[in-house]
């Protein structure tokens, strides 16, 4: 009988699966053991724990809104990416340039307003995870720097909005660029330097249109990146908060170095731990593959569908052109620095500079002065009621000022009923 | 050189080798804070390609008197008081920078609703100073010329 030769199909098959295995190594995951090495022979998979707590996945903790903030920085990238491609920053060119998206470019119109309230959302999202995260007390050691980096991530998601809000050169960017810059000037000593600085020059031109366009499209995504990936490293270095402790953490011994809060027996390719510090119950941990990988693309998907059905529906405001000569009025900043504005309205110094000044170094200072770790991990824990009492009191604050500004202020910012 | 005595095993000192290395390090340490320092100041531009702040606005006989002529490119309103003479008053508004509008006897602001007299002076809301009043001369030519960069009190009228 004649060898029995590789059929032509068989053939293709190998050769096709080797070279698969060349680029993923450990190709679809089909033993726990896969399921770990995958995880951390990914670089960008890496970025997750090969194992998760359950406590970790459920939705009724994080309300996955950490997630969903970097899901909106991505959706945000890609469709800035593709404006990007149609943008002048040249004042007169650039709304000409998103007159065109909106009227002349196929899907430009969609592609905007993707844009437009991903930035919107991702500044609520940001927020109501910075309040998850205290409501949680999730701050507490050993996260108080990840609060920090954290708090660093809000200021950025508020400048790239910022900086964004004036590329469009109209009449809504213009002035709401203009109240916010002139809110710098008012800082202590280095004011004026820093509205030159920002603007390159006395008045809003060219020259900021540039400035702005490069913080927004390159200087700020980058340190976003950046810190964005620290801030998801920590979080799996960590652990997330609240989970389940079988034994008390074992004192740091001769400070020789750091114990490391989660050492698994050949990186967690077995199932049990076997040298732990801050030993975890092992039975309460699930492979991230697939079921937090499962968890993040639904979400994803979500999330995506859920922007186009908005971006289908709302299209983006764009005004007339930016007219330096005439100030519509009222002349509004962007709703989430409405509640600022409206403190301006009484006092610039105060409402531009000290509140805001003194809510960012309480928030970075929070972790550092609010110490101990009773209460952490669980949602609103009766022993943090006094914290919880104050950071609620400032959001409810926060809250009704942004609505008054957004809903009850009129022509020369006088009050007026919405309905 | 030293004169310290060196028990036998002592590792030969080697000063020369290490200063010299400090030296180095801190010379270029020097040389990068001056790097960054030139990157702060290139970031302030020497050319400001703006309005210039010293402009003609046309002949007096340009403007009527009465109510101010308001002229939106230069943000400036123009007062002739007949034979009082002229003046010249910011638009900008002191507090953050909308142009003001002529409303009643002064000026109101639609940003935040600051209110200013006939003569520039806050009335009321969270204007923190008063409109500037710009120096006016008349150029050989008959024109009026504004200098935003010289401020005058509100006693000031040029008379032509
Ligand atoms: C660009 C913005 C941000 C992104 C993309 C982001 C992303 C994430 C993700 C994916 C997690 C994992 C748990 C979860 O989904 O909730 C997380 C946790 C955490 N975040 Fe953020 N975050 C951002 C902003 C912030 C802000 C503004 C704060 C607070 C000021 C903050 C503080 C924290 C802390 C302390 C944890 C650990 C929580 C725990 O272990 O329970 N983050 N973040
Ligand atoms: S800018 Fe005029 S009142 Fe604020």
């Amino acid at each position: 009988m004649m060898e029995s030769r590789p059929t032509i199909r068989q053939r293709i098959r190998t050769e096709f699966g080797r070279v698969t295995k060349s680029v993923m190594r450990i190709g679809w995951p089909q033993t726990d053991k896969d399921r770990a090495a995958v995880m951390i022979s990914s670089i960008f998979l890496h970025i997750h724990p090969a194992r998760v707590s359950k406590h970790a996945l459920k939705p009724s903790y994080t309300l996955g809104l950490g997630l969903i903030s970097a899901i909106l920085f991505g959706i945000l990238t890609l469709t800035g990416l593709a404006l990007m491609l149609y943008y002048v920053p040249y004042p007169a060119e650039a709304y000409r340039s998103m007159k065109d998206l909106q009227f002349v470019v196929t899907f430009g119109v969609i592609l905007r307003n993707m844009h437009r309230w991903s930035a919107h959302a991702m500044v609520a999202v940001v927020f109501f995870h910075m309040c998850r995260v205290f409501w949680t007390g999730s701050y507490k050691t050993p996260r108080e720097f990840n609060w920090v980096i954290g708090v660093v991530l809000f200021l950025l998601t508020l400048l790239l909005s910022f900086t964004g809000y004036l590329l469009p050169w109209d009449q809504l960017a213009f002035w709401a660029i203009t109240v916010g810059t002139n809110i710098a000037a008012y800082a202590p000593v280095v004011g004026d330097q820093i509205k030159f600085l920002l603007l390159g020059g006395h008045v809003i031109g060219p020259t900021t249109l540039l400035r702005f366009y490069v913080m927004h499209c390159v200087l700020l995504p980058l340190a976003v990146v950046m810190l964005v990936s620290l801030h998801i490293w920590r979080v799996r270095k960590d652990g997330l908060s609240g989970a389940i402790r079988v034994d008390t953490p074992v004192a740091e011994k001769g400070g020789a170095f750091p114990a490391s809060t989660k050492t698994y027996g050949l990186m967690a390719l077995t199932r049990r731990p076997s040298a732990s510090v801050d030993a975890r119950d092992p039975n309460d941990e699930v492979f991230a593959w697939p079921h937090l990988l499962y968890r993040e693309l639904l979400v994803t998907v979500a999330v995506i569908v859920a922007l186009h059905t908005v971006s289908l529906l709302f299209m983006a405001p764009l005004e007339s052109i930016a007219d330096p000569t005439r100030t519509p009025n009222p002349a509004k900043a962007p709703w989430y620095f409405l509640g600022l504005q409206e403190l301006v309205s009484h006092s610039a110094f105060i409402g531009g500079v000290l509140v805001p000044g003194l809510i960012v170094l309480a928030l970075v200072a929070l972790p550092y002065l609010d110490r101990g770790t009773q209460g952490s991990g669980r949602w609103f824990a009766p022993e943090r009621r006094v914290a919880n009492t104050i950071y609620t009191a400032v959001v409810i604050v926060a809250v009704i000022l942004t609505i008054i500004g957004t809903f009850f202020r009129g022509p020369n910012w006088g009050w007026v009923w919405p309905w | 050189m030293s004169t310290e005595m060196r028990k036998p095993g002592d590792a030969p000192r080697e000063p020369a080798r290490r200063e010299f290395f400090f030296a180095g390090v801190g010379a270029l340490a020097v040389a990068t804070a001056g790097f960054v320092a030139a990157t702060f100041r290139f970031l302030l531009p020497n050319v400001l390609y703006e309005p210039s702040r010293r402009f003609t606005i046309g002949r007096p006989e340009d403007f009527p008197q009465g109510p101010p002529t308001f002229l939106p490119d230069h943000r400036i309103f123009v007062f002739n008081g007949g034979t009082e003479g002229f003046y010249a008053i910011s638009s900008v508004c002191t507090h953050l920078g909308c142009n003001v509008k002529k409303g009643g006897p002064g000026f109101t602001c639609p940003c935040h609703g600051s209110q200013y007299d006939e003569n520039g002076r806050v009335v009321r809301g969270p204007a923190p100073a008063s409109l500037p009043w710009f120096e006016l001369s008349v150029t050989p030519r008959a024109q009026l010329l504004v200098d935003q960069d010289r401020i005058v009190k509100p006693d000031f009228r040029l008379k032509v």
